[in-house]
């Protein structure tokens, strides 16, 4: 087992085996707060489903420094991605997180729902557990999900875009759970953006993806060079 | 008022009719409800069709290779059966598969279903002219014909679906509303995908075979649509939309034992009068500022 929660080793990833991404090297250390930077379409959700198995790894591996198995990662996909005829509760999406651990056939029991509520509550929506999730905003929805992924109680949680969408107000609410977490629990957070915009204080490294590659700096190049371009450039200078 | 005694008496003569018909009008929604939220509401057409195919095939197979068959003779039904439950389950298999694989559009995949389907279907019962009398009694919803033995086959087939559909609910519901989700926890979706496809296949097999394409495709649309202007839960959603179509099959057969109208469509007509009644009050209520609609 890694001793990194994630080890990307010269990973290639795309789709009907032609590669978005190639030769991709990084790790993800714990209690470690990632942010995949970079324009639209150059690949950051597909690295990032490549990471929970969602998208196929064509070339390379990725080593999990836990047991995928026994803890699966938190996942919080893109909540336009979720269809709003599901007559669901926000109570009852946070509960499917739990069903990462519950054998086939086992419903979810006394110790499923206090988990869940619990969750809720962590994201500060333990009063609306039972307002209907398609009557939600779009802020209160990611923070649904976010608490979906807690309930896997998880060791690294994987968002996409969790503040693409919500308003300002939203999206500083979802930064502050983010950071909270990370700080307070300890949990790393590997997380798909264009615009860091309120978690920059929280982001300790950056994976820049652009051009067919993905490389790992630091934070520190978020205030030394805001362009993207420049952010590629910084690279070629340090290495 | 005495009608209603008269066919809730269990020596009315058309009882096991009664049952099967309300069986059918309460089962056919728990899985109606993932039609719906799965987006594939016309896969309701397409499968009851191709289970009439495969009743098409088994009979004109028949003749084939034994002779002519006799309308009520008791092999004349297990013969419908194994042709509806075959096609039934194949046709939902090749789909699951398309599905997995990504082939195609939804819309084109069942459209294409149901056109082969349909002319299958005028194909075999053209090169057996004997079946056809057989065969359009079974498309009406040759219901009034249950036999005992056929309601008990329905009753513990229906049954066991049911007792599978409660035990598999959360993976069921999981893999329905976010696939991605359960891949990562490890989950074998398409493993799911595809035990809930044979669940369906076997009650379309059943429901068809009772019921006929017309009213089985009613029922596993019609009350789980209704429940979905109504439900704000899971639990409340599917347990609803199986009582709606239970009642609505109830007050469909009364209706057609009265009016003396066929079967099928009273009971379908009955269900889709009270979507209508739903859904314009819901619209008012809405309109009032007095219901929130799901």
């Amino acid at each position: 087992m890694s001793a990194a929660l994630l080890d990307l080793r010269d990973v290639s990833v795309g789709y009907n085996g032609t590669p978005v991404l190639e030769h991709v090297s990084f790790a993800v250390e714990r209690r470690e707060f990632v942010a995949l930077l970079g324009p639209n379409g150059a690949g950051k959700t597909t690295l990032l489903r490549a990471m929970l198995g969602l998208a196929p790894v064509l070339a390379g591996c990725i080593d999990y420094g836990f047991d995928r198995g026994a803890s699966p990662p938190g996942y919080v996909p893109q909540r336009d991605t979720l269809d709003a005829i599901f007559p669901l509760t926000a109570f009852e999406v946070v509960l499917m997180g739990t069903y990462a651990k519950l054998r086939p056939l086992r419903p979810a029991g006394a110790a499923q729902r206090h988990l869940a509520a619990r969750c809720l509550e962590q994201v500060g929506l333990a009063a609306l557990a039972q307002r209907p999730f398609w009557a939600m905003s779009g802020g209160q929805k990611q923070r649904v999900l976010i608490a979906r992924a807690l309930a896997v109680e998880p060791e690294i949680m994987l968002l996409d875009e969790p503040t693409a969408g919500v308003d300002h107000q939203a999206e500083a609410a979802i930064g502050d759970v983010l950071a909270a977490l990370n700080r307070e629990r300890g949990l790393a957070v590997v997380l798909v953006s264009h615009n860091l915009g309120h978690i920059q204080s929280t982001v300790q490294s950056v994976v820049w993806v652009d051009g067919g590659e993905a490389v790992k700096h630091s934070a520190d190049v978020l205030s030394a060079v805001t362009p993207p371009a420049g952010l590629m450039h910084a690279r070629s200078k340090t290495a | 008022m005495s009608v209603l005694v008269e066919i809730l008496r269990p020596s009315f003569l058309l009882h096991d009719a009664l049952v099967a018909s309300v069986l059918v009008g309460a089962v056919c929604p728990l899985v109606g409800v993932y039609f719906v939220l799965r987006r594939m509401i016309f896969l309701g057409v397409a499968l009851p069709q191709v289970s009439a195919a495969g009743i098409a095939f088994a009979f004109f197979g028949y003749k084939l290779i034994v002779g002519p068959h006799e309308h009520f003779e008791m092999n004349e039904r297990l013969i419908a059966v194994v042709g509806s439950v075959a096609f039934t389950l194949a046709a939902t298999l090749a789909l699951s598969l398309f599905e997995r694989r990504g082939r195609g559009t939804v819309e084109a995949r069942i459209g294409t279903t149901y056109a082969v389907a349909a002319a299958a279907t005028i194909i075999f019962l053209a090169k057996d002219p004997h079946g056809d009398a057989q065969m359009v009694n079974l498309l009406k919803g040759d219901i009034l014909a249950t036999t005992s033995a056929s309601l008990l086959t329905m009753k513990v087939v229906f049954a066991a679906v049911v007792l599978v559909l409660f035990a598999c609910r959360k993976e069921l519901l999981l893999v329905s509303f976010d696939r991605d989700l359960a891949v990562v926890f490890g989950k074998r979706a398409g493993l799911w995908d595809l035990l809930l496809y044979l669940l369906i296949g076997l009650i379309i097999s059943f429901g068809v075979m009772t019921a006929g394409p017309m009213a089985t495709f009613g029922f596993l649309v019609v009350p789980a649509v209704t429940m979905r202007l109504l439900a704000r839960r899971m639990l409340t959603f599917s347990l609803g939309a199986a009582v709606l179509g239970g009642a609505t099959a109830f007050v469909g057969f009364y209706c057609a034992y009265c009016f003396d109208l066929p079967l099928g469509p009273a009971e379908v007509g009955v269900a889709s009068v009270v979507l209508v009644v739903v859904g314009v009050t819901t619209r008012i209520l809405g309109a009032l500022g007095l219901w929130q609609s799901p």
